[in-house]
């Protein structure tokens, strides 16, 4: 077409020096806010049928305000198929709801139908947000199959429930293999590939670390248990006065193991994308502190409860700042050579479904 | 007015610096810094991006290349001198107004007080009274069956206890909406949740021998079954159900996302909520109970003296257990409720 970006005649086009990119948030908590707030108020006067618009809106506004090398990324979404798949969904879940509290054995025909559906609707879900995600101009794709998904999704977890947890490692590198490898920005792959070793480290890490808790939790609450029962009382009941105490000794050791578990999914999450190739040669890096991330999510819920849910708007782009700012493409060549795919014809039926259960992973 | 921004090209990642601007003949030119012309596009190929928070717009054009901008207001001005058709302009223009924002904090939450005071309780009436009675009668069955294999026990109540308990039930029964045959009296041992008595909604009344063992005279045991044939009555139990199935599937729809934050957040309200309601129905019981027994020329009092003892059994030094009392409102003032009906 025109001379404009294209490459010069090139000498030698695979020198050119890596370029490392951050990535960047320009969302504000104040301006999703009103965002957000004009979102609940039009869904709550339209008996949820706005719900959709609210949903494109706000995944336009974080896509949007995501930035790499200068440019956005965008979401295209239509609002009207969110809702049809939306209205399905609910239906069925207040199908669920009545039929299982009419009669428990309702379950004998759910399960096996959530089985049945789940893989597919994992499948369906990720290609609708990743087709309708684009950055300069050139949408992502996603090429996962059902069986892919069911043994990633269905097949692994089960395996790693049967060995008492020993596999769960493998199963989360399964999950992470099939998020990320069936992946595609223009028609090329997103790859990601480490060792067994490497995911192992982590969840031992992880275990070291919640044995150590229990034990000064053990330690601890054992004393304070002590000192609350009235001597010599065999199952006699705790003294009222600690009672508080107690409750919010609780609240602390699950806030700590709440924390634990964020800060394994950090490691991983790192884990995952700084191994994650782009067409086999622009790297993605990824520098989540597993620290920093729990603390900002425990502290947003706890912010979000204090102010009745006001400060949720803040909560999200708070959190979400932290992980983009914390992401990197170092791209090895140009990025210029891009294209288009072409699948906007195809049948979207499962899609339409699928986009209500919003089974978003990853980030 | 020409707007800077970029062109991309056809399905692709390339891109060049551009401008923008209408034509004389109402289509729009895409041009380089350098005046080439990159693009002249027919307004009727054009699809332009609604206007969100400060991010950058695009127009979109049907051959897969798109013209994208920051500058918001120039996209604006463009489109108004094309006469093109935008979306969610009006939206932004709340989003950005803090007047607006708090008007919509107001309205969010009337409309949900009123959604939630008058919208689920009529929705899940309306379902509860078309339930058909064959469906009643396989929940009702059910549930008996259910807390037979987890919680209560047979009776340990004498055959002479049982038919004077099924006299006085019968009794009460004549006096209320459904007659003699539209209840039916069950005797079981408690267990863990010791005094209780309960409804099911095919008229079946579950009595625990705790809590008949706790009654002082006939008049309280009738202040009890008349509060439960209530509650059958009123088909209270069907309505809990469907008020139960609606709020996840409500909170759900309104949040719009199903995020660690917002279930949290969400879990409270909507404990709070139904126990609202059931304290509601708790008191229509009350009502009912005291105007049948009235009728009977029996003193509601009698149910307020049972509902203290209730109290005092249920509620030992460390707080109070689940009990008949669980659900219900404040005892003091349910009693106090019922000894204002009794005539001196």
């Amino acid at each position: 077409m025109s001379e404009a970006g294209t490459q010069a005649p090139s000498e030698a086009p695979q020198q050119i020096a890596p370029m490392r990119h951050e990535f960047q948030f320009t969302g504000t908590g104040g301006e999703f806010f009103g965002i957000w707030i004009v979102n609940l108020a039009l869904t709550v006067v339209t008996l949820g049928i706005y719900s959709a618009w609210a949903t494109v809106r706000t995944r336009r506004y974080f896509r949007g305000n995501t930035l790499l090398d200068g440019h956005s990324f965008e979401y295209h979404a239509s609002p009207v198929r969110i809702l049809v798949g939306r209205l399905i969904a609910l239906g069925l879940l207040i199908g669920y709801n009545v039929s299982v509290s009419f009669s428990i054995y309702a379950l004998i025909v759910w399960v096996p139908i959530f089985f049945a559906a789940f893989p597919w609707l994992i499948t369906s879900s990720l290609r609708f947000n990743a087709r309708n995600t684009s950055y300069r101009n050139v949408r992502f794709n996603f090429v996962g199959t059902y069986g892919g998904a069911f043994k990633a999704y269905v097949l692994w977890p089960l395996a790693g429930i049967f060995t008492l947890g020993l596999l769960v490692p493998l199963a989360r590198r399964a999950a992470d293999y099939y998020y990320v490898n069936h992946h595609t920005f223009g028609g090329r792959p997103f790859e990601t590939k480490f060792t067994a070793w490497q995911i192992y480290a982590i969840f031992l890490i992880g275990f070291a670390i919640a044995v150590i808790m229990a034990i000064i939790g053990a330690v601890f609450f054992g004393g304070v248990l002590v000192a609350a029962m009235p001597h010599g009382s065999a199952g006699g009941q705790m003294a009222p006065a600690m009672v508080p105490t107690f409750i919010l000794l609780v609240a602390l050791a699950e806030m700590a193991f709440i924390g634990l578990a964020l800060a394994i999914a950090t490691m991983v999450f790192n884990l995952v994308v700084a191994h994650t190739v782009l067409d086999g040669k622009h790297e993605l890096g990824a520098a989540l502190s597993p620290v920093t991330v729990p603390w900002i999510m425990i502290t947003n819920i706890l912010l979000t409860l204090i102010t009745l849910g006001i400060f949720y708007p803040w909560a999200q782009v708070r959190i979400a700042r932290y992980r983009i700012e914390h992401l990197s493409l170092t791209a090895k060549g140009s990025l210029d050579d891009f294209t288009s795919e072409a699948f906007g014809t195809q049948s979207a039926v499962g899609e339409e479904i699928a986009g209500f259960f919003d089974l978003d992973f990853g980030l | 007015m020409p707007v800077q921004g970029r062109y991309f090209f056809p399905r692709s990642t390339r891109f060049a610096a551009a401008r923008a601007s209408a034509t004389a003949g109402g289509g729009l030119r895409i041009e380089d810094e350098a005046g080439t012309v990159l693009a002249d596009v027919s307004r009727k190929d054009i699809s332009v991006s609604p206007r969100l928070g400060n991010l950058a717009r695009r127009l979109g054009f049907s051959d897969g290349s798109h013209f994208e901008t920051t500058d918001n207001d120039g996209v604006d001005e463009l489109t108004r001198a094309l006469r093109l058709r935008v979306a969610g302009n009006v939206l932004h223009m709340l989003e950005r107004s803090w007047r607006w924002a708090l008007a919509s904090v107001a309205v969010a939450i009337l409309a949900s007080y009123l959604f939630i005071v008058f919208g689920i309780p009529a929705v899940a009436k309306t379902l509860a009274d078309r339930t058909p009675a064959s469906v009643t009668a396989v929940i009702s069955r059910q549930t008996l069956d259910f807390l037979d294999r987890t919680i209560t026990g047979p009776t340990k109540l004498s055959a002479a206890e049982q038919t004077r308990a099924l006299g006085l039930f019968r009794n009460v029964a004549r006096h209320a909406p459904r007659g003699e045959h539209g209840y039916a009296l069950k005797f079981r041992d408690g267990g863990p949740i010791g005094a209780n008595a309960f409804a099911l909604p095919d008229g079946t009344i579950v009595m625990t021998d705790q809590i008949w063992k706790l009654t002082r005279n006939d008049e309280e045991v009738e202040g009890v079954f008349g509060h439960e044939m209530s509650h059958v009555n009123h088909a209270h139990g069907l309505q809990s159900i469907y008020q139960a199935s609606m709020i996840p599937a409500v909170i759900a729809l309104i949040t719009g996302d199903i995020s660690q934050v917002s279930q949290m957040a969400t879990v409270l309200p909507g404990v709070l909520v139904e126990s609202s309601y059931a304290r509601g129905f708790e008191q229509q019981a009350d009502d009912d109970s005291a105007k049948l027994m009235l009728s009977m020329g029996a003193k509601p009092s009698h149910l307020a003296d049972l509902l203290e003892r209730l109290e005092a059994a249920d509620c030992g030094k460390g707080g109070c257990a689940q009990g008949w009392l669980g659900s219900h409102p404040d005892t003091d003032v349910r009693a106090a409720k019922l000894r204002a009906e009794t005539p001196k």
